[in-house]
């Protein structure tokens, strides 16, 4: 039995749909995060009729109750337990209708002009210079209210950054954020409260619906039907939102174009779940910023819980010279399911560290990933039982990244006051003076060995001028298929060394000539 | 003791491991696996404990030994309360109730792995259960997992270490020992399992709706609360010279957020779709936010 259509403009959520519905857009649009909702508001703007699918729920402000235990099941991919196969890396990817940008930290940064150049000379990527580019990023800035965090605004814990930097000579910078009205609670990763946050549930999602687009919450895109190189239809199973379990009603979707916004896992595995990886490279080249942290106690009261969690950061090392790989400086917030499922060792030392947890600080380094030319980042592929499955094999470069990320970090602390500084591996390493930094070079730099972390997913979709070793071409489009676009960070073919969100916006504003042009 | 050392010497840099470490690893590794391989036998043995509270993934005696390694990642020390008092198990038992049956089974095999005494002989020379050593023995058993120089060892003390810690001080009774105040605005109590928000912001909730939603509230919805934050004594950046610095000031104070989930729609809500209603980003209710620059340091 199916439904009609309903009228145009509004979010839907799961439980509201009693029927099969079948839909018969302009453009559908898989995922309502940073590509997702940036690419339906526009193409719904300019007068195309779009439905997006997002698998997540529809949450709002009087949702976000600042509690991890609820928080991290609710709003974060596999309830906040994903990660590489190993275990080594801890991938936090949101969840929701505004996709990871709900629990985005806020950190907003343009593409650096070599990341370009880049794609042009090693990826064949075409007609995508800076300046193409940088009036989509001013738009976007514009709509998302970004600008600097004043430095009377930046909390203890960013001040370690600020202030051991500047004593080390480093260069640093303060960070632009997202925000309006923000009244630096602390709490972005768990989903703004007061709507402070210009997150995509707030700004180009309503955008969309303005224009007429429609927005399903907990509808879950599974089967892609297919015509030839076309595709057909998209079926989606629609989920109870408590149980996150299908409710046996479905939602059939058959655009004249369909847009991927499933995030850099979500889309390799929508396509690899309908095999439509025509020439093998399909959740290949999967980059993650790896990230480690450095741990610091200080005599003074940090509280890193409070306050907005990014506000300086640092890329004095992101271009480290040839053959190497870069890192970029980062602090983290302190909140305590997420400061002990990171805090080194177990029993008494893991207990005297988490009752010290208002004088710490963290700081990460996040290694610069997918630029040397033997780098082939790691892969989205799906497991026997069903599952999405991600490896990350570390090379020895992007290990030295972290190791020398770890010892600039420690230095970083140890100058900005810190009594004493502690690796994040199982046994941490100690550090209470500079001369003890270089304990790191001995320290077991394995995987699973010393905690490490992404909060970038990206890649397994790279565009790319080869339709042999690219997934979609210079224009987001899926070189095999017609009327298939790509538009959120997996069709990156190299990380960015910058926080990922705000390239996304940009580049999913630029898309969306090209999609409509298609689908005209 | 002295078959410890092996497992505890620190891999240095650009060391290879010899070809002896590479057959050892491999031919455990194969052991593991096949010792772990789907059966779950390992804990026929395990007491269980009392009091663990109803359990929809985990056997009661696959909760007992994630009990016994929480007591060990969290060692008796005042103001700490106890795993179970925080109830632990149960915690971890309903977070895995939410995952994919596929990574339930993962878990509970590396439950059963970690329980097991034959892995607990090849590897630390105790031919005894996890629950049944000693809690020396089995701080030490740990240890062995978590430095272990075969991956799927470390990989398994990750994920055991990640969810008990995680369910532990997820648990506002323990916030207290760790000195973090909670969040500045006191969440009132929610309804489980409550559909997200409706897309219309401007409506307030029906009469109709409210009563069924404080039925299904337990106690009810009350007000959120506004906890005054005080300065903490010795606040980074607190002395009068760096009044650029943001802690001395008092947390911010936050209304409640005005706006009330709406229960799930009345059945037939689809046959008459409401009007298309957009969505308002900036409510007006937001000026009642102070912006953080109208704060005055006291």
């Amino acid at each position: 039995m199916t439904d009609k259509p309903q009228a145009p403009g509004r979010i839907v959520a799961g439980p509201e749909l009693r029927r099969d519905v079948e839909e018969r857009p302009d453009v559908c649009v898989v995922g309502s995060g940073a590509g997702g909702a940036v690419v339906a508001a526009h193409l719904a703007q300019k007068g195309l009729k779009v439905v997006v699918l997002e698998e997540g729920g529809r949450f709002g402000r009087a949702d976000f109750r600042m509690d991890e235990a609820t928080a991290y099941p609710r709003l974060y991919m596999e309830k906040g337990t994903r990660a590489t196969a190993d275990q080594a890396i801890t991938v936090l990817q949101g969840r929701a209708v505004g996709g990871s940008t709900v629990v985005n930290w806020t950190t907003s940064y343009r593409l650096p002009d070599r990341v370009l150049a880049h794609w042009a000379a090693a990826h064949g990527v075409e007609g995508l210079p800076p300046a193409a580019l940088a009036p989509h990023f001013a738009a976007v800035e514009e709509r998302l209210h970004v600008h600097e965090q004043p430095l009377a605004e930046v909390n203890p814990n960013n001040r370690v950054l600020w202030d051991g930097a500047q004593k080390l000579g480093l260069e640093r910078a303060l960070i632009r954020r997202n925000v309006r009205g923000c009244a630096n609670l602390g709490y972005c990763g768990l989903g703004c409260p007061i709507d402070a946050k210009a997150s995509m549930d707030l700004t180009y999602l309503p955008d969309a619906v303005r224009a007429g687009a429609r927005i399903y919450a907990n509808a879950r895109a599974a089967r892609i039907e297919r015509s030839g190189k076309r595709a057909a239809a998209v079926v989606a199973t629609v989920l109870d939102p408590a149980s996150d379990r299908p409710t046996g009603r479905k939602i059939t979707v058959r655009p004249r174009v369909l847009v991927l916004s499933a995030g850099a896992v979500g889309t390799p595995e929508l396509l690899l779940r309908n095999e439509m990886n025509p020439n093998g490279r399909v959740g290949l080249r999967t980059f993650l910023h790896p990230v480690t942290a450095s741990l610091a106690l200080f005599r003074e009261r940090i509280e890193g819980w409070r306050g907005a969690p990014q506000s300086v950061g640092s890329h004095a090392f992101a271009e480290p010279g040839p053959g190497k790989v870069g890192f970029f400086l980062e602090a983290a917030p302190l909140h305590p399911m997420l400061s002990a499922a990171a805090a080194p060792g177990i029993a008494g030392e893991h207990q005297e560290l988490m009752s010290r947890l208002p004088n710490a600080n963290a700081l990460i380094a996040l290694a610069i990933d997918g630029f040397l030319p033997e780098e082939a980042g790691g892969t989205v592929s799906l497991r026997s039982d069903g599952r999405v499955r991600i490896d990350y094999p570390i090379r020895p470069q992007v290990w030295e990244a972290l190791r020398e990320g770890a010892k600039v970090l420690a230095r970083i602390q140890l100058a900005a006051g810190a009594e004493a500084v502690y690796s994040l591996h199982e046994d941490p390493v100690v550090m209470r003076s500079a001369a003890e930094v270089a304990l790191l070079d001995r320290a077991p730099w394995l995987p699973a060995r010393v905690g490490l972390f992404s909060a970038h997913a990206m890649g397994g979709c790279a565009m790319g001028g080869d339709p042999k070793r690219s997934v979609v071409d210079s224009r987001l489009k899926m070189h095999h298929y017609e009327n298939v676009w790509v538009v959120d960070g997996s069709v990156f073919p190299t990380s960015l060394g910058v926080n990922p969100q705000e390239t996304i916006f940009a580049l999913a504003r630029w898309a969306a000539d090209h999609v409509a042009q298609g689908a005209g | 003791m002295a078959r410890r050392q092996r497992y505890q010497r620190v891999l240095l840099p650009g060391e290879k491991e010899g070809r002896r470490d590479f057959l050892r690893k491999g031919l455990v590794g194969g052991l593991l696996l096949a010792a772990g391989g789907g059966v779950f036998l390992a804990t026929r043995r395990t007491r269980a404990a009392s009091g663990l509270g109803p359990l929809q993934i985990l056997s009661p005696e696959e909760a007992t030994v994630v009990l016994a390694v929480a007591n060990r990642l969290v060692p008796e020390r005042v103001g700490f309360p106890r795993p179970l008092d925080v109830g632990v198990p149960g915690k971890v038992d309903a977070l895995l109730a939410g995952l994919h049956p596929g990574a339930q089974k993962e878990f509970r095999r590396l439950v059963n792995l970690f329980e097991g005494a034959v892995a607990g002989f090849l590897f630390e020379g105790q031919a005894r259960q996890f629950t049944a050593c000693s809690p020396w023995e089995q701080e030490d058993r740990l240890r062995g997992w978590a430095q272990s120089r075969v991956t799927l060892r470390r990989s398994g003390f990750r994920a055991l270490k990640k969810l008990v810690y995680a369910a532990y001080y997820g648990s506002p009774q323990t916030w207290p020992a760790i000195g973090y105040p909670g969040p500045p605005i006191a969440p009132a109590p929610v309804a489980p399992e409550r559909p997200p928000a409706e897309a219309s912001e401007e409506a307030p909730p029906k009469p109709v709706r409210a009563a069924q939603q404080a039925k299904a509230a337990e106690p009810g919805p009350r007000p959120a609360e506004v906890r005054p934050r005080p300065t903490p004594p010795g606040a980074r950046g607190a002395e009068p010279a760096e009044a650029a610095s943001p802690p001395a000031r008092p947390g911010p104070r936050v209304p409640e957020p005005s706006r009330q989930a709406e229960a799930p729609p009345a059945a037939g809500a689809l046959e008459a779709p409401p009007a298309p209603r957009p969505v308002e980003p900036y409510p007006a209710q937001r000026s009642g936010v102070p912006a953080p620059a109208e704060e005055a340091k006291p």
